[in-house]
């Protein structure tokens, strides 16, 4: 029942070859482990950085975007 | 049928949680076990949104127009799932994709669940904050946290839309960036077609 099990599991994992992207592999792997299991740490540091960034490149204008977004409904 | 349906809903309350805590296994999971029955539940979440999406934009209890306006998104919303499905299967097609059109339909079914939170949420926050914000201490910390919070669940819905590619066309990334080259410009001008028409401001993908 285990092997059986095993197999079924073994067969889901290796159904799609693994994503390779050349010389930058073991980087694409580093980065979408963190997004496999559990990923809103990340998604929320990547966010804080992305808008941080956006906050210091164009300051308060930032409440611009977000009234346009608050209406985007 | 009832007892389809119980099955179903207890698969959807499953997925869902395995979308937040384990996304990878849980988009292989849906492309190789999802039933179009579970979609029933994200049409009903769904539902529900544009009751209340139809409420804040009429902002009245005029019966006919909150009707019109909720057959009116529902109509878009169901317009545009159905064109980007198709879009992705046929570009996908093209790249050789081996997919079953079956998953990849349930699957980007379940990618609506960040979008519907975002719009709910928004729709929220215009009502207990309306726009616009100012450029005051609290307007600014706001604006921020409420980026935060739309760039992580637009984070969360691009990596589920890869994830829906990956698995439901069995494709690999540099094909997946070929068919997104393909759908996206004509989802752009879809979307754009939205906005003119007053649906959707900013596109329910």
């Amino acid at each position: 029942m285990t092997y059986q099990k095993f197999v079924k599991r073994w067969e889901e994992v290796t159904e799609l070859p693994p994503q390779t992207v050349g010389p930058l592999t073991p980087y694409y792997k580093r980065f979408t482990r963190r997004l496999k299991v559990m990923p809103w740490p990340a998604l929320v540091a990547v966010s804080v950085i992305v808008v941080v960034g956006l906050y210091l490149l164009i300051g308060s204008a930032v409440t611009f975007i977000v009234s346009i977004l608050q209406r985007g409904f | 049928m009832e007892t389809s349906l119980i099955v179903a809903l207890s698969a959807f309350f499953k997925t869902v949680v395995g979308l937040i805590t384990r996304p990878y296994e849980t988009c292989r999971a849906i492309v190789e076990k999802g039933k179009p029955a579970e979609l029933t539940y994200i049409a009903v979440l769904l539902a529900l949104y544009f009751a209340l999406a139809s409420l804040v934009k009429v902002a009245a209890f005029r019966p006919f127009v909150l009707t019109r306006q909720f057959i009116v998104l529902a109509g878009a919303t169901g317009i545009t799932y159905c064109l980007t499905v198709a879009l992705f299967w046929t570009a996908g097609k093209l790249m050789g994709a081996q997919g079953k059109l079956r998953g990849l339909a349930v699957v980007w079914g379940y990618s609506l669940l960040p979008t519907l939170a975002w719009f709910f949420i928004t729709s929220l926050l215009y009502v207990i904050l309306p726009p616009p914000r100012t450029t005051s201490l609290a307007g600014v910390t706001f604006s921020i946290l409420f980026l935060i919070f739309s760039a992580t669940l637009f984070f969360w819905k691009a990596s589920i839309a890869y994830l829906s590619l990956r698995f439901g066309l069995r494709l690999d990334l540099g094909k997946i960036l070929i068919v997104l080259s393909i759908s996206l410009p004509i989802l752009a001008v879809y979307s754009i077609g939205m906005y003119r028409l007053g649906i959707f401001r900013i596109p329910f993908i």
